[in-house]
């Protein structure tokens, strides 16, 4: 495999780094990593990543609803290669540290995760609305799998009759 | 900025406002014409589209993505295909490969010229506006030739393209490129000389290239803070592995920059589809899929004409996805924007906007509207009324 | 005879070429402009309404007359109601003192010409007034911008017409008008400075691109006019109208020899359509060549620039004048 050279450099450092943190890591592609971390090695292996690998632009942070978990990709590029950064959290407390201060595009995206899913990230600086409107009803996460339209359109409908009256 | 002087007050933008085509909320804190700072709010043309993946089959998925955007259409449902391609591993027709690269720069030609004329509109010169969307009528009757559509093509399919290129549409596709390589190249010409223009652009909205790379900007607004990113060339799809092609970057890092950075790509979108029209191989547009997309993840992206564009594929093995995540251009530009802004003028406030090419309806593209069973749901006039009652009763 | 004076003046006030031909000639050269603008745009500009779209003015004033007038609750009512009638008689009464038929203008006295100047910043002030009864955040700003504008092109604009002032010996526009008239020498051949000055701080008093800045509608909307609607709005902009008519009519007389010409046989209104039209056409050609400048850059552009060629002006004409001796 030594086309994928970089990759594999890639994904040896940052075995060597995290050790017992770095849960799986595979090679999807040429140009394609997609890697798990605990998340509390999350901040560092993006900095890791940042630092050592030019791995500096954050394309997106996606959440996925797993059931128990939730997943959150951090897309990172640098260059040609692209790094799928996944970090799992319970669903039940959704928690994970920003990465604002290392990438402060971030900011949007983890707003955007925090409406959607209810991940909290912690130390995030304004961590409010960003798409959903003010009023929105509380512990209503539209892209949680439970979420159904007919669930999300009663609550819509009791926060809209309580602010009538 | 600690001391503001007591006469700021806030100049809210939108969500309707004749500077955005389309609604989004700033909120301008300005200290007479100075603006000190912004606050931006997004979902007012929030559609649900992510959620909407998770209730579609794949097939119905193909024109959803379109529908992110009207503009970038071509560009979301290439990134939609290749995704899906990837998880079927299928091999599609070197030709479809050509043809999804032909259409693709020509939507990069129709939204450059657009986002010229706008940038024209922005700063007051109207006639700039007219002559670009005259010349942009080349490039959506081309398109109307090829796939069938001004906009919204709907020219690919899991597995190629649906429609193939004739020896007359390529002629055809040749005058007109040589028709707007002209134009193009008058006003690259004429862009840089015209003295009123250059006022309102150069120096304005300046984003340093270490903040450029720090806030994640994508696309034309990077490449004019001299930053060399584009996504045809680090990540290859379709057929820009073969063809050559410059990226474009300016480093005067301001509007002007942003305006040249597009008017040259127009030149290199030109230069493209002369090569891959030149070179077009024969054979199938289309191969014969197998049955379902087997389970597995797999990130895309695209080089659309904002800029990169990616997309999140979660396959559970089903006919439908398990999770579907886009991430438009203009989403990435936004923080950039604030650094652009601040410290600026408010007159100058329509064209730095305008100078990332914002387009709101790709940044929003979920809420609850359409869910589970392909059932929309909409607004009774009931829920209506109520709502409206909410509004007046303020 | 007195009374049929009496009925002469009446008329000539209220037809010709009073306020009905005033009204009509403005809503003609409004259908000039706009055509010429969206030929030089590659488009057709109005067609639809009467021959070649002539009527469109008229259609768009009608309609907007029956339409319905919105008076947002938290607006000044007093000045929001007072602005478009004023605004709409400050042109009206500066035209009255422009040549137009003869070398006579309808009303004429020493001094007129300041007179006309006070009017038009009257203008300005009104424009400020109007946004900021409004209360409207995009009004208020538009207004404001308005007010700073005046500031940036009045000096240059007021310097600039003394030269024919100078040359004449008088401040009256018709003295001026007959002055060239008498020497058979139009005041832009020994001002040709104070011509171009003029012409762009018209282009700021009309809020013409590249000077539309108090109303400009990618930035804040329609500027000071945002709150008006219906019968104000049509008022408004029939005083726009107006103002064209009153910046072309005002440089044909102090800069073209006013409504006269080399062949005696055309009458003075033809010279007078001729000159204007003329100008109407430049005002238009300006208008689709630029961008919109910010304020700051027209101010200091200005101060910077226009008023200090103004000054040269005068003091070339002066040295001039004294060269030639006249």
């Amino acid at each position: 495999m030594s086309e994928n050279k970089k990759e594999q450099e890639i994904v040896e450092a940052l075995k060597a780094k995290l050790g017992q943190s770095l849960l799986t890591a595979r090679i999807q592609k040429p140009r394609r990593i997609f890697a798990t971390v605990s998340p509390s090695a999350l901040t560092d292996s993006v900095k890791f990543l940042m630092e050592s690998h030019g791995l500096r632009h954050l394309a997106t942070i996606t959440a996925v609803d797993l059931g128990k978990d939730i997943a959150v990709y951090y897309h990172l590029i640098g260059g040609e290669i692209t790094m799928n950064l996944r970090a799992d959290t319970p669903k039940t407390e959704p928690k994970l540290p920003t990465i604002v201060p290392m990438i402060p595009g971030a900011e949007l995206y983890e707003r955007e995760v925090y409406e959607m899913f209810g991940v909290i990230f912690e130390g995030h600086p304004d961590l409010t609305h960003l798409i959903l409107p003010d009023g929105w009803p509380e512990n209503v996460y539209p892209m949680r799998k439970e979420w159904k339209t007919d669930a999300i359109k009663n609550e819509i409908a009791k926060a809209l009759g309580e602010k009538l009256e | 900025m600690k001391n503001l002087s007591e006469n700021t007050f806030s100049v809210p933008f939108g969500p309707q406002h004749p500077a955005l085509k389309e609604p989004e909320n700033f909120m301008f804190t300005v200290d007479g014409e100075r603006v000190v700072d912004v606050k931006i709010r997004l979902g007012y043309v929030h559609r649900g589209g992510e959620k909407a993946f998770e209730a579609r089959t794949y097939t119905q998925g193909l024109y959803l993505v379109e529908r992110i955007c009207g503009i970038c259409a071509m560009a979301h449902q290439l990134c939609y295909v290749n995704n899906v391609e990837a998880l079927i591993d299928i091999e599609i027709p070197r030709r479809a490969d050509y043809i999804r690269t032909i259409i693709a720069e020509l939507e990069r030609i129709h939204s450059h010229l657009l986002w010229v004329g706008v940038a024209g509109h922005e700063v007051g010169w109207d006639t700039l506006f007219m002559y670009a969307w005259r010349d942009r009528e080349v490039v959506l009757d081309l398109m109307e030739l090829t796939t069938g559509n001004r906009v919204l093509h709907a020219s690919n399919t899991i597995g190629g393209v649906r429609r193939d290129l004739t020896s007359e549409m390529i002629s055809r596709i040749r005058k007109g490129m040589k028709l707007l390589k002209e134009r193009t190249n008058y006003y690259k010409a004429m862009i840089p000389k015209e003295r009123t223009l250059m006022k309102r652009a150069v120096g304005v909205g300046v984003l340093k290239p270490q903040d450029a790379v720090a806030l994640c900007a994508v696309g034309p607004t990077l490449r004019a803070s001299g930053i060399k990113r584009d996504v045809r060339r680090d990540d290859p799809y379709s057929a820009y592995d073969e063809t050559p092609f410059d990226v474009i970057t300016y480093d005067g890092c301001d509007v002007a920059s942003r305006v040249l950075v597009r008017v040259d790509e127009i030149l290199e979108s030109i230069k493209i589809l002369n090569y891959a029209l030149e070179h077009l191989p024969s054979g199938p547009i289309a191969v014969r899929l197998p049955r379902g997309v087997p389970a597995g993840e797999n990130v895309s992206m695209v080089e659309a004409p904002r800029g990169e564009d990616i997309h999140y594929l979660k396959s559970n093995g089903t006919d439908k996805p398990e999770r579907y995540k886009v991430r438009a251009p203009t989403l990435a530009n936004w923080p950039a924007v604030g650094a652009m802004i601040k410290g600026g003028y408010i007159a100058d406030i329509p064209i730095v906007l305008a100078a990332i090419d914002p387009c709101m309806s790709c940044t929003d593209r979920m809420t609850f509207t359409e869910v589970n069973s392909a059932k929309s749901w909409q607004w009774s006039r009931d829920e209506l009324r109520r709502y409206s009652l909410k509004w007046r009763g303020k | 005879m007195a009374w049929e004076v009496g009925l002469l003046a009446l008329l000539s006030t209220l037809i010709y070429p009073g306020i009905i031909f005033l009204v009509v000639i403005a809503l003609f050269y409004q259908w000039v402009d706009r055509r010429f603008y969206a030929k030089l745009q590659n488009r057709y500009g109005p067609i639809y309404t009467g021959p070649r779209g002539i009527l469109q003015p008229v259609a768009d004033l009608i309609k907007l007359l029956a339409k319905e007038d919105i008076e947002p609750s938290a607006v000044d009512k007093q000045i929001f109601r007072a602005v478009p009638v004023l605004i709409l008689t400050m042109p009206l009464t500066a035209l009255f003192m422009i040549p137009i038929t003869g070398t006579w203008a309808l009303a004429s006295f020493e001094g007129d010409l300041i007179f006309i100047i006070f009017l038009m910043t009257l203008i300005a002030i009104l424009a400020f007034l109007g946004g900021w009864s409004s209360t409207n955040i995009f009004s208020t700003l538009g207004g404001m911008r308005a007010a700073l504008q005046a500031l940036g092109y009045e000096v240059p604009m007021a310097v600039s017409f003394m030269g024919p002032a100078i040359l004449a010996g008088s401040l009256s526009v018709s003295k001026i008008v007959q002055w060239q008239a008498s020497h058979g020498l139009w005041a832009i051949l020994l001002n040709p400075l104070g011509f171009g000055i003029v012409i762009v701080a018209f282009l700021a008093e009309l809020e013409r691109i590249p000077f539309d800045i108090p109303e400009a509608e990618t930035e804040i909307v329609a500027g000071w006019q945002t709150e008006f609607s219906g019968r104000k709005l049509a008022l408004i902009r029939l005083a726009l109208d107006l103002e064209l008519v009153l910046a072309s009519g005002l440089v044909t007389a102090l800069f073209l020899g006013g409504p006269t010409g080399p062949i005696p046989i055309i009458p003075g209104i033809a010279w007078f359509m001729i000159k204007t039209l003329v100008l109407v056409l430049i005002f238009s050609n300006l208008r689709a060549l630029f961008a919109r400048f910010r304020i700051d850059q027209m101010v200091s552009g200005s101060w910077k620039y226009l008023v200090p060629l103004s000054i040269l002006q005068i003091v070339m004409l002066e040295l001039l004048l004294g060269w030639l001796s006249f």
